[in-house]
């Protein structure tokens, strides 16, 4: 049954998808919490403006949110940590992990510095900083020799695993990771709900399949034209890699 | 009189030939001649020594400690206790005079997250005779303070198991149950030439249990039940939910929405069983039975698999001894003969209590669990999902019992049933009416605790191949902003997202590509209409969609009607939110001329305050408060009154140009939204108020955005509403068979994001 003519687009299940009534409410509502939640204090303003919702409280800690994320993405962690303190002064305390986490990236950001000069500031912050937390953790141990390998490697010639250490998607990473810790601990959720509901999508249609459950070959987020539109031109975001 | 005792059984061939042990699980005990004697032997027994302990639970001083949780599980225990004391009595007295003392209702289903009713005092007097709450501690220490006094019988109630009560398939039956309420009402109206009928859709949808995925948020409702049909209630998904109202109407068994279980049945049913009240209770009041033969009974419905997990629990009311009973509970299909114990035919599962044995469709059980008898609740729980069904003893689970892959095939109808064999033989089934003893909300939030890391671990990275699953969220979210026309928040987010960039490129030379957020005349125009709306601007919206996009309302009569409606409704808000204004500085001034008469406030009368208000002497008598000013009176009548006029007379141009058309849908909405002029204030109406809600205006905007955007040759929808749809789907077609769907709703996600404060 797999024919890819014209009309297997009018499937049953996209008749019944287009019956589903997808409330704007429930959307905005969506939208406004993701914006919120991952600090785009901007947009979440202006959202709030133009669809005339109420954020259900204002955060005061949207905008320092969004700085952590911006020093974070820049490379600049001290002053993420700094910040990080400041609104909420026992998250370092009392997730060692995370405070490993982001000294990690902080040492990687001093050995990119330090790229083929002077290593003393980056191993100095290891002994002093890294090696006494490190000690407590094997997998932490692991990651510390890890990253300090990039100290005597070339950086134009690593190893996959290595070079991963200094691509952006580090400082992503780690972001997130505090983001999350974050919001776990001021709204006791880990992520917005879109994201819950992107993956909430991804997993039925995979178990759906694996049901052997009667769905066209592709199920589109957005039909025709838009499609195109969507995936390619009006909103070109380039890919980090 | 058909006494199945003396008919030959049909069925005798599913007997094992000759086995030494008695094949049937129930071996042969001394029979009684009068079981009944032994019961009512019961009454005359000396009071139970704890029982003085239970009176200060069921009296309550004030000062007692409130309980934290209704449900937990020293509470249900009590409530059950209550119950089997009550079913023991009414067995004892003979179902007399049990209404001298509590309300005949009480024991009936509670309303859907309804506190418990009242117990009173007047439960002392069968409580000192009752022997089975010697069975339950009082040390739980019960505040009794958590139990509303005065809730009295709970009407038309909606059953409603704790366990379910999330779930989308409760959410359908919730849906098709308020609109019979709703079709039947109106019925009743209609004949009373009432006009205030409306629909609760908006408010109901929600509550604790929302409609699930298909249901719509509080906007999106108002404006669709003009579509769908006078019986559909509004924030319902239409396609759907008057397909449901439809069919259960017409047919009460039907494959897509079966009720759940929630009676014994009166007809499915030996004839030596009794079925007692209300249907709650049944009774062996046949003749004895022989080794091979039981009296068994299924519930009014099966159960269904959408649900996932089924549960029920049966408390034995027998008195005497547990040799002097053989109860077996579990569940059969509706082809199972009546004159066999469940478990012992094909198409049958049972747990029996003489023996401690299962029986999985044959004669010979295995040994499973402990004996039960008199006083023993025993539940049956049936796992669509796994294919397995277990029972509990007192609250205990007792493992799994059978695996079953064909549970769950819908074919295959289960019925909750339970099998007697002894003369006296009673018990009283909890199908979730009541309180479980068994924590089965726990089980079924392990149950979905399960399916959300399955979902918390799932690859997003198929939606859209290209993009990493946060990138593919900021494409969600900016195609909404820009498909919806919200033009300043797209811009700002592309902003926002480019700055992001930006950081995280490691060479700052690097030339980050902006996200080009296109002029969009289209989106502007739209977002001006929006506005427009939005603000009650109706005239405007008008005007701005006549000279942009001329055609579109003329081709979607429709949503012209609705805008039309609007600014009706918008004018008696206007006139309402004076009104209201009008009270409170009433208020205010009385209260400013209490403390300091100083005070000559000249702007008393600015309504562009817009509502907020104070809340200024709300504590004062309206009454005192509203004569002392005269001259303010006055001066504010007239404005009100210019405004109702005005609204009059808007009205009645509206009701003349739509006075010709033909559909029931348009005329009944215009008799809805007239009958508010009836109102002095409307607002104050918790009925009517819903008409005038700001989220009215809401979902008049979309409907006019999306007939643009139609006419625009634009999908209707943005990415992330088909993405939203289609989980919806897709979850109904994993639950059908009580599978993964069963357990997760969209809903759940949408209400996890933290309410908005309202206005």
């Amino acid at each position: 049954m797999l024919t890819a003519t014209p009309a297997s687009r009018e499937h049953a299940f996209e008749a019944r998808v287009a019956e589903v009534k997808a409330p704007k409410s429930d959307m905005n509502a969506l939208i406004l919490d993701y914006l919120m939640f991952e600090g785009y204090s901007e947009t979440a303003a202006n959202f709030s403006k133009e669809a005339n919702l109420q954020p259900a409280r204002r955060d005061p800690t949207i905008r320092a949110r969004q700085a952590i994320t911006i020093s974070i993405y820049l490379g600049n962690i001290e002053t993420a940590i700094t910040d990080l303190n400041e609104i909420d002064p026992q998250i370092l305390d009392e997730d060692p992990a995370l405070h490993f986490y982001l000294l990690r990236l902080q040492l990687v950001e001093l050995i990119r510095k330090c790229n083929g000069g002077d290593i003393t500031p980056a191993l100095e912050f290891a002994t002093t900083k890294l090696a006494p937390r490190a000690a407590m953790n094997s997998e932490w141990l692991k990651e510390l020799e890890k990253t300090m390998a990039l100290l005597i490697f070339p950086h134009n010639s690593l190893a996959p695993e290595l070079a991963a250490l200094l691509n952006p998607d580090l400082r992503l990473k780690t972001s997130r990771q505090v983001q999350e810790a974050l919001m776990m601990r001021r709204t006791k959720r880990r992520e917005a709900a879109i994201r819950e509901l992107i993956k909430m999508r991804a997993w039925a249609e995979e178990t759906a399949r694996a049901n052997k459950l009667d769905l066209p070959d592709r199920i589109e987020l957005l039909q025709d034209h838009d499609f195109a539109k969507f995936y390619e031109g009006l909103i070109t975001i380039p890919t980090i890699r | 009189m058909a006494n199945p005792f003396q008919q030959p059984h049909g069925s005798s061939s599913f007997m094992g030939g000759g086995d030494s042990a008695s094949p049937s699980g129930l071996p042969p005990t001394q029979r009684r001649t009068s079981y009944a004697s032994v019961l009512s032997g019961a009454t005359s027994l000396s009071r139970p020594p704890r029982a003085g302990t239970f009176s200060h639970l069921l009296n309550p001083s004030p000062d007692s400690e409130p309980h934290s949780s209704l449900y937990t599980a020293a509470q249900s225990r009590f409530l059950d206790a209550t119950a089997s004391a009550q079913q023991a009595r009414n067995a004892a007295s003979g179902m007399a005079a049990a209404d001298d003392y509590m309300p005949s209702s009480l024991w009936g289903p509670p309303r859907p997250g309804a506190r418990l009713p009242l117990f009173s005092r007047a439960f002392d007097p069968y409580l000192n005779r009752d022997p089975m709450l010697l069975n339950y501690d009082s040390e739980d220490g019960l505040g009794g303070s958590s139990l509303v006094p005065g809730s009295g019988p709970a009407p038309a109630t909606f059953l409603s198991p704790s366990y379910l009560r999330d779930s989308v398939f409760l959410g359908k039956l919730r849906e098709a149950h308020n609109a019979k309420i709703l079709a039947d009402r109106e019925g009743h109206l209609l004949l009373h030439h009432h006009h205030h009928h409306h629909h609760n859709g908006a408010k109901t949808q929600s509550g604790p249990g929302g409609a699930g995925g298909v249901s719509s948020g509080s906007g999106g409702g108002s404006a669709h039940h003009l579509h769908g049909g006078s019986k559909l209630p509004s924030g319902s998904h239409r396609g759907v939910a008057y397909e449901l109202v439809e069919k259960t109407l017409a047919a009460e068994e039907d494959d897509a929405l079966s009720p759940l279980p929630s009676r014994w049945s009166r007809d499915d049913k030996d004839g030596g069983l009794e079925v007692m009240n209300d249907g709650y209770e049944v009774k062996y009041v046949g003749r004895p039975a022989s080794d091979h033969e039981a009296c068994a009974i299924r519930a009014d419905h099966y159960m269904p698999p959408q649900c996932g997990v089924y549960y029920y629990e049966v408390t034995i009311l027998s008195g005497g001894k547990r040799e002097d009973t053989a109860i077996g509970v579990g569940f059969a299909s509706k082809s199972v003969a009546l004159q066999r114990a469940p478990g012992w035919e094909p198409e049958s599962w049972g747990y029996h209590g003489d023996d401690g044995h299962c029986f999985a469709a044959q004669n010979v059980g295995k040994s499973y669990g402990p004996k039960f008898g008199p006083k023993d609740t025993i539940g049956c729980l049936i796992n669509f999902r796994l294919g397995h069904a277990l029972f509990t003893k007192n609250g205990d689970e007792l493992g799994i019992a059978f695996r079953d892959v064909s549970f769950k095939d819908a074919k295959g109808k289960l019925y909750p049933t339970v099998g007697m064999k002894k003369q006296g033989d009673h018990v009283y089934v909890n199908f979730g009416q009541l309180p479980f003893q068994y924590d089965i909300d726990g089980y079924m939030k392990k149950q979905q605790k399960m399916i959300s890391e399955n979902i918390k671990n799932a690859d997003t990275s198929k939606l859209a191949p290209s993009l990493s699953e946060s990138e593919l969220i900021q494409q969600l979210v900016l195609q909404f902003l820009q498909h919806d026309g919200y033009v300043e928040t797209a811009r700002a987010f592309a902003e926002e997202i480019h700055a992001e960039k930006k950081a995280l490129s490691l060479n700052p030379d690097d030339l980050i590509p902006g996200i080009n957020i296109k002029d969009d005349e289209d989106a502007n125009n739209r977002q001006r209409i929006r506005r427009a709306v939005l603000e009650g601007d109706i005239d405007q919206a008008l005007k701005f969609t006549k000279t942009f996009y001329p055609n579109v309302l003329d081709e979607n009569e429709q949503v012209y009607f609705r805008l039309r409606c609007r600014k009706f409704i918008e004018m008696i808000r206007k006139e309402a939110e004076y009104n209201l204004l009008l009270e409170k500085r009433g208020l205010a001034a009385a209260a400013t001329k209490y403390f300091k008469r100083e005070e000559d406030d000249e702007e008393m009368f600015d309504v562009s305050g817009g509502g907020g208000g104070g809340n200024v002497g709300h504590n004062w008598d309206a009454d005192n408060a509203m004569d002392t000013d005269d001259a303010f009176d006055g001066g504010a009548a007239a404005e009100v009154s210019q405004l109702s006029q005005e609204a009059l007379a808007y009205g009645m141009e509206l009701r003349s140009e739509f006075s010709t058309d033909p559909r029931r849908e348009v005329s009944k909405h215009l008799d809805e939204i007239f009958a508010l002029i009836a109102y002095p204030n409307p607002l104050k109406v918790k009925e009517v108020a819903h008409l005038l809600d700001r989220s009215g205006r809401a979902a008049v905007a979309e409907e006019l955005n999306s007939a643009i955007l139609m006419s625009l040759g634009k999908s209707s929808r943005a990415a992330l509403e088909n993405l939203y749809a289609q989980t919806c789907v897709l979850l109904e077609d994993l639950r059908q068979d009580g599978g993964d769907g069963a357990f997760v709703t969209v809903q759940h996600i949408i209400d996890e994001i933290p309410k908005p404060s309202l206005l």
